[in-house]
Parts: C-alpha cells; sequence; structure tokens
C-alpha cells in the first residue's frame, strides 16, 4: 500500500502515533471550542430550568401557606402569580392608540373629516377603555387600578422585577405587619432567616417563572385573591372619623383645641404599626430621632423667622398632617402625607402629648 | 575592522553574507539552549543517525542542562519497552504536571468560601470559554491519576522491584501513593456541591475515630475547621489542596525519582542471577540514549494519554456537579469516592475507630513495611508464591470491602422511603430518579396508579373505574386526600380519580411498571401495596409529579418482617377500628422542560 510504503515504513512508529494523538487533541480541542459557545448557552438553560424546578420545592414548603400554591395570594398575603406584580397593561393598546390620536388631533393642518373622525375613534376607545375596566371590576374592587398595572411603577421601584423580588425576599418587610396580618419575613441567612442566597435565587426564578408576558389575561387577573397595597395610595379611603389629609393647619388647631392629649396613649401609636413611625425615626440618617424632639422644636425650630407665630403643638401637628409644608433641616421631604386619613384629632392629640416628653437636651 | 565602532553581527554578515551568519546565530542559540546540540545535532538525532562528532553531543544535556540532569543519558534495552514497566511511573510523573497544570487554570476562577464556590462552578460551566473541558481534564485526570500511581505500585510488586537495594524507592512510592489519594479526595469538597460535602463529612468523621478520643476529636475539629464543615472547612481544604498536598508531592516525587536513578531502573526478573542487582551496568551493546529514543517514546506516551482523556471528555465523561451543598440535607445512599471505597465497606463491618483508623493505619504500615518484611533475594515469579498469595488474598478483600462499600449493599432506609427515593432523587453518582429523565411531553397531566398494570390489555378503563370507587369507599379515604393537602400541598379537590396513562407516554409508562415492580419486590415489608403517580400543571414548562405509596402496616423485626404460622406476614392492627393499620408516603418533585435529565449511559 502507498500510504504502507510512503509514511509507516519511513518514520519510527512511536513518532507517528505521537504525531497523530497530538493532531487529535488539536482537532478535537478546535471541535469543543467551535461548540463552546452553544455549550455554555445550553448549560445556563439546563441550569435555570433546574434552579426553577428547586425553587418550586421550595416556595411549596415555605411560602404556599401565604401566597397560595398557585401564588394568587390568600387573606394573609399577596398575589405574585398575577399581571399586577409582572406589570401587564391590559389597556396599552387602547393607550397608546389614544396618545397618537389625541397627538394628531393637537397638530396643525388637520381637515375638519379627520378631526371629527378621530374623535368618534376616541369616543369609541373610551367605551372600550369602560368595558375592559368593567370586565376587570372583581380585581378593581380588591385595590387594582387598571390605570396603573405596574407594581414597580406604583413602589417607584427603578431597577427590575427579580431583583425586587430577591431583595424582597432577602429583607422580608419588616413592616408590612402593618397591613397584613403578618409581616414579611426576612429569608435570607444574611437577614437571620433560614435560606442560602442561591436558594432565595432559585426561588427568584420560580416566581419569574410565572410571567406571561402578552399572554396575560383578564381571567388571569380576576383569579387574583389579594392584591399587594400600594402605600399612600390605597390610603386614600379615610377612615371613618379622621382629621382629613387635606384640613387646613388652622383647623387641625381648632379641632385639637377640643380633646386632651394622653402621652401614654401616645407612646402606644407612636409605637403601633398602623402608623409605623418607628420604622423611620429610629435611624437618624433618614429621619430625626424621637429624643429630644420637643427641645429642638422649641429651642431651634421656633426659633427660626418663618416659624414666627407658630405654637410647638402647631409645628408637630402640621408636621405629622401635612409633611411637606416644611422639612427639618438637612432632611428630604419622604414622610408619606396619609396620616390624616388615618387618625382623629383624639391620636393626634396622645401623639402630641407623647413628643412633648422628649425633652431630652440636644447636644 | 568592524562595520560599528565595536565588535557586532554586522561584521559576520560582512564576513559570511547574510544567510550564513543568520544560520551560525541561530544554531549556536540553539545548541546553548539545548546545552550542547546544534541544529545538526539535532537532525541526526531525529533521523536515527548516528552521532557524527565526538564528544558524543546527546550526552551533554544530561552534564551541563538542567532540565534533564536528573534524567540518565542511557537506558537499559531491557527496560524501555512496555514490559516491565509498562510507563507508568512516567504517566504518574505526566499526571503530577497535567494536574498542575489543569488545576491553575481551574484556580484562576475559584473562590475557597460556600457564598460563591459553587456560583464559581456555574460561572465555569457557563461562562468561561473551555471551562467546562479543563474541569472534566482535571477531575478525570485526578481519578486517572490514582488508578496509574496503583497499578504503578502493582507492578512494581509483582516484579519485586521493591527488593534489596530499591526498599527505600518503595516506601516513598507508598508515600506518593497516600498523597495522591488525599489529593484527589481533598479536591472533593471545592466545587462545594451535595457531592463534596457528603463525600467529606464521611471522610472527615473517620479521623475523627481516631483513638484516644481528644485525638480525634481534635483532629476532626482542625480538619474541618469547626464542628461542621463550612467556611473554615472548605478553605482548609482548599489550601490542603492547593498548596500543602501539592508542595509534599513535589518533594516525594523528586525523592523517589532520585532513588530511582540512583539505582537505575530494575531489570525484569529473568534477565539477571538471583540476589544479584546489575541494573547499573550495561553493556554497550545493550544501550538505548535518552536523546532521541528514550524522549520521543516518552513524548508518545503523553501524547497518546492526553488524547485519550480529551476523547473520554469530549463524549463520555463529565465531572458531576450536583445541586448546592446543604447541611440540612443527607442524600440518601451517600458513597466515598471509588478508591475509598474499601473503607467504606470496611467501616459496615464494625468499629469505626478499629475499621476506620486502626485497621487503616496497619494496612498503611505494612505496606511501606512490605521491602523490610520480604527479605528473600529472588524476584523470579516461581520463587514468591508466598508473597503473590498474599498479594491475591489482600487484592481480593479489597475489591470485596469496595464492592461493600457501595451504598447499594447494607445500610437500608424503610422500602417505601427506598421505592419513592428510587422513582424521584436528583442526578448523583450517575443514577437518578425514574420519573426525571421521562420526555416532558409525556409527563401528561393527571392521576396514574399502579394498579392499572394489573388489568389485561384493553380493559385498563374498566379495572381502573371499579379501582377508583373502591378507593373512594376506603375508610381512610379522606385522611389521604388530607395528607396530600396538609403535608404535600397538593390539593386534590376532585379526589382520586385514576385514568389509564396515555398510549403516546410509552417512558411514562415505562417508569409506572418500574414503581410497580419494586412495590412487588418490596411485598414483604409492604403488604398489598398501591402506587400512584400523579401529575399537575404548576407553571408555563413546569409540571409537578406526586409519587404516593399507600400500604398495610406489617410487623418488622429487627429488618424482617414478622411472618405467622401459614408464613403471611402479620399485620398491624388500628386499635380504634380494628382494621388493618394503612400507611401513606408521598414526595414530589417538580420538572421543568428544559431540565435535560438523560439517562446516564449504562445505568
Amino acid at each position: 500500500m502507498n500510504l504502507q510504503r510512503l509514511l509507516v515504513d519511513r518514520i519510527e512508529q512511536r513518532i507517528l502515533v505521537g504525531v497523530l494523538a497530538f493532531l487529535g487533541i488539536m482537532v478535537l480541542v478546535g471541535w469543543i471550542a467551535i461548540n463552546e459557545g452553544g455549550r455554555m448557552q445550553a448549560f445556563e438553560r439546563q441550569y435555570n430550568a433546574r434552579s426553577v424546578e428547586r425553587g418550586a420545592a421550595l416556595f411549596t414548603a415555605n411560602c404556599s401557606i401565604c401566597h397560595a400554591v398557585d401564588g394568587r395570594g390568600s387573606p394573609r398575603a399577596p398575589a405574585l402569580n398575577s399581571p399586577y406584580l409582572f406589570g401587564h397593561d391590559f389597556l396599552a393598546e387602547n393607550t397608546s392608540e389614544r396618545a397618537a390620536l389625541e397627538a394628531e388631533l393637537n397638530a396643525e393642518g388637520l381637515t375638519d373629516a379627520r378631526r371629527d373622525e378621530i374623535n368618534a375613534r376616541l369616543a369609541e376607545l373610551e367605551t372600550e377603555r369602560a368595558n375592559l375596566t368593567a370586565q376587570m371590576q372583581t380585581a378593581v374592587t380588591l385595590g387594582y387600578d387598571p390605570e396603573a398595572p405596574s407594581r414597580l411603577a406604583d413602589l417607584g421601584w427603578t431597577s427590575g422585577l427579580y431583583n425586587f423580588v430577591y431583595t424582597t425576599l432577602v429583607h422580608g418587610r419588616p413592616t408590612s405587619g402593618a397591613y397584613w396580618p403578618e409581616p414579611m419575613a426576612a429569608w435570607s441567612q444574611t437577614a437571620g432567616g433560614p435560606l442560602r442566597d442561591d436558594q432565595l435565587q432559585d426561588l427568584s426564578n420560580y416566581i419569574l417563572n410565572w410571567d406571561k408576558g402578552d399572554a396575560w389575561t383578564i381571567e388571569d387577573l380576576l383569579a387574583v385573591n389579594q392584591f399587594p397595597i400600594v402605600p399612600g395610595a390605597t390610603a386614600g379611603e379615610a377612615t371613618e372619623g379622621s382629621i382629613g389629609k387635606d384640613t387646613e393647619i388652622a383647623a387641625i388647631m381648632e379641632g385639637l383645641a377640643g380633646v386632651t392629649g394622653d402621652p401614654q396613649a401616645g407612646q402606644a401609636h407612636y409605637s403601633d404599626p398602623v402608623f409605623a413611625c418607628t420604622s423611620c425615626h429610629t435611624v437618624a440618617a433618614v429621619a430625626p430621632l424621637l429624643e429630644g424632639t420637643w427641645t429642638r422644636v422649641q429651642e431651634q425650630r421656633l426659633q427660626e423667622a418663618q416659624f414666627a407665630g407658630y405654637t410647638g403643638e402647631q409645628y408637630l401637628a402640621e408636621s405629622i398632617i401635612h409633611p411637606t409644608a416644611y422639612t427639618a433641616p438637612g432632611y428630604q421631604p419622604v414622610m408619606p402625607d396619609y396620616f390624616g386619613d388615618r387618625m382623629d384629632y383624639q391620636v393626634l392629640a396622645d401623639i402630641i402629648e407623647y413628643l412633648k416628653t422628649q425633652d431630652q437636651p440636644v447636644s | 575592522m568592524s562595520v560599528l565602532p565595536f565588535p557586532s553581527f554586522l561584521d559576520d554578515v560582512k564576513e559570511k553574507g547574510l544567510k550564513r551568519a543568520i544560520f551560525e546565530g541561530v544554531n549556536e542559540v540553539v545548541e546553548r539552549a539545548t546545552a550542547g546540540m546544534n541544529l545538526q545535532d539535532i537532525r541526526e538525532a531525529l533521523r536515527g543517525e548516528a552521532a557524527s562528532r565526538k564528544p558524543n553531543p546527546r550526552l551533554q544535556p544530561h552534564a551541563d542542562g538542567f532540565w534533564l540532569h536528573m534524567r540518565p543519558s542511557y537506558f537499559h534495552k531491557s527496560v524501555t519497552g512496555l514490559y516491565p514497566s509498562f510507563r507508568l511511573g512516567w504517566l504518574s510523573t505526566y499526571f503530577v504536571f497535567f494536574e498542575t497544570i489543569t488545576g491553575i487554570f481551574l484556580m484562576i476562577w475559584y473562590t475557597p468560601s460556600p457564598e460563591v464556590a459553587y456560583a464559581n462552578m456555574l460561572n465555569i460551566m457557563s461562562n468561561v470559554p473551555l471551562g467546562q473541558y479543563v474541569r472534566d481534564l482535571h477531575r478525570l485526570g485526578a481519578e486517572g491519576m490514582v488508578l496509574i500511581v496503583f497499578l504503578h505500585m502493582l507492578r512494581t510488586f509483582f516484579t519485586g522491584s521493591y527488593k534489596k537495594p530499591r526498599q527505600f524507592t518503595w516506601f516513598s512510592g507508598v508515600i506518593l501513593l497516600i498523597i495522591t489519594a488525599f489529593l484527589s479526595f481533598s479536591g472533593y469538597l471545592l466545587p462545594w456541591d451535595q457531592l463534596a460535602l457528603w463525600a467529606v463529612t464521611i471522610g472527615a468523621s473517620m479521623a475523627e475515630a481516631a483513638p484516644p478520643e481528644i485525638v480525634g476529636t481534635n483532629v476532626n475539629l482542625l480538619l474541618r475547621g469547626g464542628p461542621d464543615i463550612g467556611a473554615n472547612g472548605l478553605l482548609r481544604f482548599y489550601l490542603l489542596h492547593v498548596l500543602a498536598l501539592p508542595a509534599l508531592l513535589f518533594v516525594f516525587t523528586g525523592v523517589h525519582y532520585y532513588k530511582v536513578i540512583v539505582h537505575a531502573h530494575s531489570l525484569p526478573p529473568r534477565e539477571e542471577n538471583i540476589g544479584e542487582d546489575t541494573a547499573k551496568r550495561v553493556p554497550l551493546d545493550k544501550r538505548v540514549y535518552f536523546i532521541p529514543d528514550v524522549l520521543t517514546s516518552e513524548i508518545m506516551w503523553i501524547a497518546v494519554a492526553t488524547f485519550v482523556l480529551t476523547v473520554l471528555v469530549t463524549w463520555f465523561y463529565h465531572a458531576p456537579l450536583e445541586t448546592h451543598a446543604d447541611p440540612q440535607v443527607t442524600p440518601l445512599g451517600t458513597t466515598a469516592p471509588w478508591y475509598f471505597l474499601w473503607l467504606q465497606g470496611m467501616l459496615k463491618l464494625g468499629d469505626k475507630t478499629l475499621m476506620g483508623v486502626i485497621l487503616p493505619t496497619i494496612i498503611i504500615v505494612f505496606l511501606l513495611a512490605i521491602p523490610y518484611l520480604d527479605t528473600t533475594p529472588s524476584r523470579r515469579w516461581a520463587h514468591r508464591r508466598f508473597a503473590f498469595t498474599i498479594a491475591f488474598i489482600l487484592l481480593a478483600a479489597l475489591v470485596a470491602l469496595s464492592y461493600m462499600g457501595l451504598g447499594e449493599f447494607g445500610v437500608k432506609t424503610s422500602a417505601d422511603s427506598e421505592i419513592i427515593h428510587e422513582m424521584v432523587k436528583e442526578p448523583a453518582h450517575n443514577h437518578m430518579g425514574v420519573l426525571l429523565p421521562v420526555p416532558f411531553d409525556q409527563l401528561v397531566s393527571g392521576m396514574y396508579t399502579t394498579h392499572q398494570l394489573e388489568a389485561l390489555p384493553g380493559e385498563e378503563a374498566d379495572v381502573l373505574a371499579a379501582f377508583n370507587e373502591e378507593v373512594q369507599q376506603r375508610p381512610d379515604y379522606s385522611t389521604i386526600l388530607d395528607y396530600m393537602d396538609t403535608q404535600q400541598h397538593l390539593a386534590l379537590t376532585g379526589g382520586l380519580n385514576f385514568a389509564p396513562i396515555p398510549a403516546d407516554a410509552p417512558e411514562l409508562n415505562a417508569a409506572l411498571h418500574d414503581f410497580a415492580e419494586l412495590l412487588e419486590e418490596n411485598e414483604g415489608e409492604l403488604h398489598e401495596p398501591w402506587g400512584a403517580i400523579i401529575i399537575t400543571d404548576t407553571q408555563n414548562n413546569l409540571k409537578r409529579v406526586d409519587v404516593i405509596i399507600v400500604w398495610d402496616e406489617v410487623e418488622i423485626d429487627n429488618g424482617h418482617p414478622v411472618l405467622d404460622a401459614t408464613g403471611e406476614p402479620v399485620l398491624v392492627i388500628d386499635e380504634a377500628t380494628g382494621e388493618p393499620l394503612t400507611r401513606i408516603n408521598s414526595q414530589h418533585i417538580f420538572i421543568h422542560r428544559d431540565a435535560q435529565y438523560f439517562q446516564a449511559p449504562g445505568a
């Protein structure tokens, strides 16, 4: 054979074998390298799939008691398998068409015929919108607002949904005990919870796997048992006998004149999760501390020209009911303005009396 | 008069012409780099010709160069073939460097901390080009190295090469074998997956058994860095793996090889008179020079070895990676790495201290002492019957003990747990639950029962309808539903309603057959059992699979069912109702469409 004569007889066998083995290695490594991109993607897909599986097991064991096995929520906790969490806007098409037509309407050089056409279509869209909203009525009663369909947008959360879910799992919601039967616990071991971070990633992957993208239906929305509470927005329903968050300060002072505050009751209100004062006023970087409040009001704030004619009580009352009227120096106006809807004059008077006991000297 | 104001290469060019000047310059560099061989010498060596100048330039690299100073310049013709060495010593040496190099690549991507170690593995697998390849090579190389070093020791024993004057060479070789095993084992923990954590937990718990108690406890604490293996333990094993053990390995490799060269490779036993050692006296006509013959042969061997490893990791082998280490979840059937299975087998035979520490120590001391115990001069097989008998008895014991170390042998949990585990276990040790590799499309939502298999073909629907009625009449029917709801979080609002497995789901059907077979095999312990598989849709691309076993409890004594006079098992009677006590056990898994569970080849 030619190969025998030309190659095998002329070369030491060990050199031939060694060279062939070396070439074989090169070919195989090249082959592996060429397929590496696809292999890495396949591994990631497979790993994510198995992560969802583990997340499902964790969810069933740990979360399903409150959030329900199907993730649709229960009286104990809000739904996660919900178009609201994933920010699906059922009115999106309608909104975008309406916006386009309105823009056209405002443009110059429109014929009357076209204007009428647009107005007719706008009226149609409005009806459609009302119909859609009517279909969602069950959810609306539970607190869903079709005009504000995204949980993340309602919260002003600027990062993605995965991070929202993951950080919620890590830290829990310490103050959510104020509006749910029990607060969302911190689940991460780093925050004192029972689960490792990789397990929280599995859980987040599982929860995000509920996403249906554009395929969410109104049936899905209606199947939701509980919607999360939007801070501020849902507090729009004023409780019976409350002061009202828009009441003028003069009227508030008149109302306060009729009641006598009790500092002990005030202390109880102050630590009541309904008001959750302690969740902010315990970290000096976030909000002024409780200690020395009355001293600071008397000795510092009321000395300023803008508070001429104020009493300490009025300063405190206005700070609580109209927190954006003015802000203590060095702080951002981040205090919610719904307290006027959540307390009556007695409670406000109690809290003010309690704050008046905070007359420790200011360092 | 030179071209530049000082002597330079240009003078050579001027004198000899460019081509010749360059050739001579290169030739000189090559001769310096090889410590003695110029281009012509290398050419002659590779062509298989004799050296054309004297003194023989092929001996110079051994005399003047660093890299070959410890390699002999020639070998005896009788030791350069496949027999007697099988090149196992050279391959062991190669694996030391192979593992070092692949290990360094892996180190670049690795942090020894429980928080990130597992994520590092995922990153290597999903984000590092050739990451999986290098990891597979390192892992396979580690296992291969243990095997090669062990075979090397066997070969040395059978050719009697441990005898005078090579006693200490053997001694240092046994130390290398031990270091190799511990290097391989210490690497086990680093991926921080379930396999790692539990294999090492078993291994470290043996150290705990070292007597007296105060020593064992403290050795264990030192090794683990705490009562349990955590961040400290991982760091310690990492440092052992990348620092302490490799340092020892390099030192003893040097000692071992130095001894090999000092005494030269022992000749095949038949070529020497009994009691003589002529390896150092190589007649001129028996010499095979290192350059070029031994060198090229060695390069061929490592090229072939690397090629074999590459073929294996391309198609046949991938380093295992199980789920994240979880100290709270002990997997059923955890085993030590295969080269420690014999130890695990011994532990099943008796006391942890005796079997796990004292006996292994005696074995190691015995291995180390072999050349000093066996001082008979003859290396011929016919004269070593006693030694060979002992060796074969020990090898047989090694195989038997390793078999006993397998998870299949010995310690069992209750039959129902074993069966459920067999159905749903996560992939581990190349095995996985029967249900995992069922194609996703065949996991049709519904309720299925092993009772279906008792029906004749075509009558399944009728038999199952009757069975459904029977189940719903059971006094414990509501208990079963309640158990599924509260313990398993599966609300069976429509009750239990079994249907035949669809015809287009043959693999699900096969899994049901396996399930039924497992139940049948354990009918002694599980009286009149029936099993159910319930598949529900959970999410997009995600199914939940529940495996349920219901049976009548029988009395168990010492792991075996108690039989009455007629040979029937004695049932446990519920005192409240007077009926046999029924038991239920269940476990569920989730399966995602992209999870890609494939049955391992040969499993």
